[in-house]
């Protein structure tokens, strides 16, 4: 077996571990932009919350405490950007996009002064710290976990999305906002509904993203970054162009470096422009 | 996208507004005389900023396409005059090439940029302005790496050398003169008023026969090589390049200079661009690292109280 | 804007600093320093603990170089030249401070070398480790008390070709600090009769995950890696090491910012075993590092490292400087730098000046725990190096 084989196979496994990360943490961003068309720059500051609430999480009581608190302080947060966001709702986009840097800026501020300017370590629970054999290389089990947990959300949304009442009043709502409000639909609690949902997938995504990326300064532009690309590439407010995007993503980002390192620098935004200059509107719009 | 409703736009310049524009004229051309070399200095920053972010206001105030990756073509200008001077060449016709490279940059760019609009816009020019950055990161026989172009000799001005605090200020001054004044011949020309008509009522335009593609690939382009002019004057005030130039950082606080000061304005780009600078290299110079949460306090209460930036005020307050 | 270049020649010299007032009659002299160090940023954790070493000896000495009452400017250097600059910039122009200290960015420290020579002040890098700035072309104001990437990889490169590894893997973040640590490394290792059978270079700063690096290495059979990475990378890198099962198989040799300073705590057991070079460790048992390292503790309550240590000798050398009073130009200090001798009491042990850079002893230096904590055990003593080794 030459030895690219095991390579490219580990490489793939871990893209499909990466990608199902990424479409946790950007299936947020696009839910908030279709529903509310608002780009808000803060969701990295919230998967950063997440990372920081399972950086030194030993037990598996401290990290379903962990869960627990990164959904609630991320679906408050949800709630309080939706106040935040509405006296704005018929301003610019770009007005949108200050505000909500402007949060993020001082939503790194704040954790920076609660937790430091080191590194915070974080680890798997007990029994998902260890490694499996994959063609003779060690793939961590971690990882599948992530994977698996992956799945099931990406599952529980396309559903919610695509089959459930709810999901219907989302999807009319992304392909035209004034025509749901003219039927007479009160989407106001929706709009509020699917900040707290959107707010809380990004700090939980975070929390599941700690002991992979580990929480530290700097990390949640990283991941903004990361997940404006999958969700533009997919085309915003589908939550399956975001599946999508983040499995290829994933890949670039995992076999596409193993096999072509030297380009690793300018795959994911090669891909990206490629991508709208052929597709200008996303993948699946 | 523009927060200032058509009919105030670039063109009118009435007898109140051409005297307060001679009065700032002549307060920047004695600065050196009443401020300290540090204020000069920083001055001298905020000059090659703000015309950058005017450049950047053609694009989104004129014509309605935020670009978050416009350091590009800052950086292209910065590079090439920085590697002229490096070989030889202070003249003011290094300027000229500079902007010559970040049109010609911009014209490839822009040519795939402009057919996508929004949302969509704004991220494909964030990825291509990130393409750049790593193409400086990477061809290090060029643009040296990430340590950069350095030991970038002081511009020249026929046998005047701009090496010293006031006389880079002025070489900077008349850049800026000169880049400000070029944008706003185009903005005030029936070129201008097309072009604000497509941001305005794209269909409408379209239908009148202007061919809108065009149109927004000439803007692109122009800001592009405005940009590049202000890239040649960064190389001469810096003395220094390095890829940070064109990052994204650099692309996202001239977008948030236009929007702060009001979109559509040139001159009130230039003092969200100086509002910037201000907080970044003065204030956030001494409040032990709290900078960023200075420009953060700073974007949230522009969004609250300034809805229609600087540019707003004073029509609110009437 | 011609005739008002003219004018400027007239204006130019409100530039120069007039410190000299205070310092012409008996004793009461005083030196005004510019710290530069990142306090927003990246690298703010590196910029905390260079205080901490400046602060430390001014503390233990009175706050005083010589007869020289020393009055400290902190000034942020962020992450960037962008910001970096300015700093610089600010502290001569507006502070108009006699010597700058600090600088963690080396394109900071080659972008502010003309403004430091056309000031005619003295610039001690207290960390940036690019050759040229104190290689050919450098200015004669800038001078270095911390380390080159070159010098610390060489140490590496000899010392692992006289082991019996004779094949190894060479990483390092694709910017010119790692670039250099790999050609530093590949020289001294392939002169020892060593192989470099494989090479990456992940994007700095855009690299979360190793994954496709560490197949690549374990793919490569090369008999141990040696790599290049600082802060939050090297955290990554360590712990993602060793999720992988690598760690057992091919030991790290690296250069020693992997494992120094808070990110070591960060990467907790997985960096066990790790063997890296450096001209530092807490654990060095000298008179001078014993008592550093004890006031340190004392004081801050937590283990020194090599980015304190380099700018309390930046302070040292300045005190040495100063011992007998001289004008505090920069052509003066640099007189009286040149001609300092080798520096003894040093917590790293005893160094000189090669040049405007260390010479100095490398440590081999093996992550062990020692009770709750894991430190850098001195494992052998690899010689020493100057800039130009």
């Amino acid at each position: 077996m030459p030895e690219w084989v095991p390579v490219a196979m580990t490489a793939t496994i871990n893209g499909l571990a990466i990608g199902l990360l990424l479409f946790v943490s950007a299936v947020g961003l696009t839910l908030i932009f279709g529903m509310m068309d608002v780009l808000n720059l803060a969701h990295g500051g919230l998967f950063l919350i997440g990372a920081y609430l399972v950086a030194e999480s030993p037990t598996w009581t401290t990290f379903a405490v962990g869960l627990a608190a990164a959904t609630t302080i991320g679906a408050v947060a949800g709630g309080a950007l939706s106040l935040a966001t509405a006296p704005l709702a018929r301003r610019p986009h770009l007005d949108q996009a200050l505000l909500t840097l402007g949060i993020a800026l001082v939503i790194a501020e704040v954790l920076s002064a609660l937790y430091g300017d080191d590194v915070r370590p974080a680890n798997p629970p007990p029994g998902l710290d260890g490694a499996v054999p994959i063609l003779g290389h060690q793939y961590p089990t971690y990882r599948l976990a992530v994977i698996g947990v992956g799945v099931v959300l990406a599952l529980v949304f396309y559903w919610m999305v695509e089959r459930t009442k709810l999901g219907a009043l989302f999807r009319a709502s992304v392909a035209d906002r004034d025509m749901v409000a003219a039927i007479g639909i009160d989407v106001r609690f929706v709009r509020v509904g699917v900040l707290v949902v959107g707010s809380a997938l990004a700090a939980v995504a975070g929390f599941l993203g700690g002991p992979i990326y580990n929480a530290r300064p700097g990390l949640d532009s990283t991941i903004l970054v990361l997940a404006l690309v999958v969700v533009v590439i997919g085309g915003l407010g589908s939550v399956r162009g975001v599946l999508l995007a983040s499995l290829l993503v994933g890949q670039i980002e995992s076999t596409g470096r193993a096999l072509l390192p030297s380009l690793a620098s300018f795959l994911l935004f090669g891909a990206l422009a490629v991508t709208i200059a052929v597709k200008p509107k996303g993948l699946l719009r | 996208m523009s927060a200032v409703p058509a009919g105030l736009g670039y063109a009118r310049v009435s007898l109140r507004s051409g005297a307060l524009a001679a009065a700032i004229a002549v307060t920047l051309v004695a600065a050196p005389f009443y401020l300290a070399p540090y204020a000069t200095t920083t001055l001298t920053r905020m000059l090659v900023f703000g015309l950058f972010a005017a450049s950047l206001d053609l694009l989104v105030g004129l014509i309605g396409l935020p670009s978050l990756g416009h350091a590009a073509y800052l950086g292209i200008g910065a590079y090439t005059a920085g590697w002229l001077a490096l070989h030889g060449l202070t003249s003011p016709l290094a300027l000229l090439l500079a902007a010559s490279a970040s049109a010609l940059a911009g014209l490839g760019a822009g040519w795939i940029s402009v057919r996508s609009s929004g949302i969509f816009f704004l991220i494909l020019t964030l990825a291509i302005g990130e393409i750049a950055e790593q193409i400086a990161q990477s061809w290090t026989a060029v643009t040296g790496g990430s340590n950069g172009l350095y030991g970038i000799p002081a511009a020249t001005v026929g046998p005047l050398t701009a090496s010293d605090v006031a006389s880079l200020y002025y070489y900077v001054l008349g850049g800026f003169g000169v880049g400000m004044a070029m944008l706003w011949s185009v903005s005030a020309s029936p070129l201008g008023a097309a072009l604000r008509g497509i941001r305005d009522n794209k269909t409408r335009m379209r239908a009148l026969g202007y061919e809108s593609t065009r149109y927004e690939l000439f803007a692109f382009v122009l800001a592009a090589a405005v940009a590049g002019f202000a890239g040649g004057l960064l190389a001469a005030q810096q003395r220094l390049v390095t890829p940070s130039d064109l990052g994204f950082t650099t692309s996202a606080l001239a977008l948030f200079a236009v929007v702060i000061g009001g979109s559509g304005r040139l001159w009130a780009a230039c003092l969200g661009a100086a509002l910037i600078i201000g907080v970044r290299d003065v204030a956030g110079l001494t409040v032990n690292g709290h900078g960023p949460l200075l420009l953060g306090l700073l974007f949230i209460a522009a969004v609250y109280l300034m809805p229609h930036g600087i540019a707003g005020l004073p029509r609110r307050r009437k | 804007m011609l005739g008002g270049a003219g004018v400027a020649g007239a204006l130019s010299a409100c530039g120069n600093s007039l410190t000299t007032a205070d310092n012409s009659g008996d004793g009461r002299r005083s030196i005004k320093v510019g710290l530069v160090i990142p306090q927003a940023g990246v690298y703010t954790a590196l910029g905390i603990d260079m205080k901490r070493g400046w602060d430390l000896w001014l503390e233990r000495h009175g706050g005083k170089f010589g007869d020289y009452t020393v009055t400290t400017v902190t000034a942020d250097e962020g992450e960037t030249p962008q910001t970096g600059v300015p700093a610089v910039q600010k502290l001569l122009q507006s502070d108009q401070v006699d010597v700058l200290v600090g600088i963690v960015s080396s394109a900071t420290a080659l972008g502010v070398k003309d403004m430091v020579s056309a000031a005619k002040k003295l610039l001690i890098v207290s960390n940036a480790g690019a050759g040229s700035i104190t290689g050919p072309g450098r200015s004669p104001y800038i001078w270095r008390t911390s380390f080159t990437n070159a010098q610390v990889a060489g140490a590496m490169g000899r010392y692992l070709s006289t082991t019996d590894i004779k094949t190894a893997y060479a990483i390092a973040p694709d910017y010119a600090a790692g670039a250099e640590a790999i050609e530093g490394f590949t020289k001294e290792f392939t002169r020892g009769g060593g192989t470099v059978v494989g090479q990456d270079k992940p994007p700095f700063g855009k690299t979360q995950d190793y994954q496709p690096y560490l197949s690549r290495i374990q793919a490569s059979r090369a008999q141990a890696t040696f790599c290049f990475f600082g802060g939050a990378e090297s955290v990554a890198f360590v712990k993602q090491y060793a999720q992988f099962g690598l760690s057992a198989k091919i030991p790290i040799y690296a250069s020693g910012f992997l494992t120094e300073g808070g990110v070591l705590a960060a990467q907790g057991d997985a960096a066990l075993g790790v063997k890296s070079a450096l001209h530092y460790t807490s654990e060095l048992d000298n008179r001078a590092n014993n008592e550093f390292r004890n006031a340190y503790q004392a004081r801050y309550d937590a283990v020194p490292n090599c980015y304190a240590v380099a700018t309390w000798d930046a302070a040292a050398v300045l005190h040495r400087a100063l011992k007998s009073p001289i004008a505090l130009d920069g052509d003066s200090l640099v007189t009286a730098l040149s001609s300092l001798g080798p520096i003894e009491d040093s917590p790293r042990g005893a160094w000189s000046f090669d040049g405007q850079s260390p010479q100095q002893e490398f440590y081999l230096r093996t992550v062990e725990r020692h009770g709750s904590s894991l430190v850098n055990a001195v494992t052998g003593q690899l010689g020493r190096f100057g800039q130009s080794t």
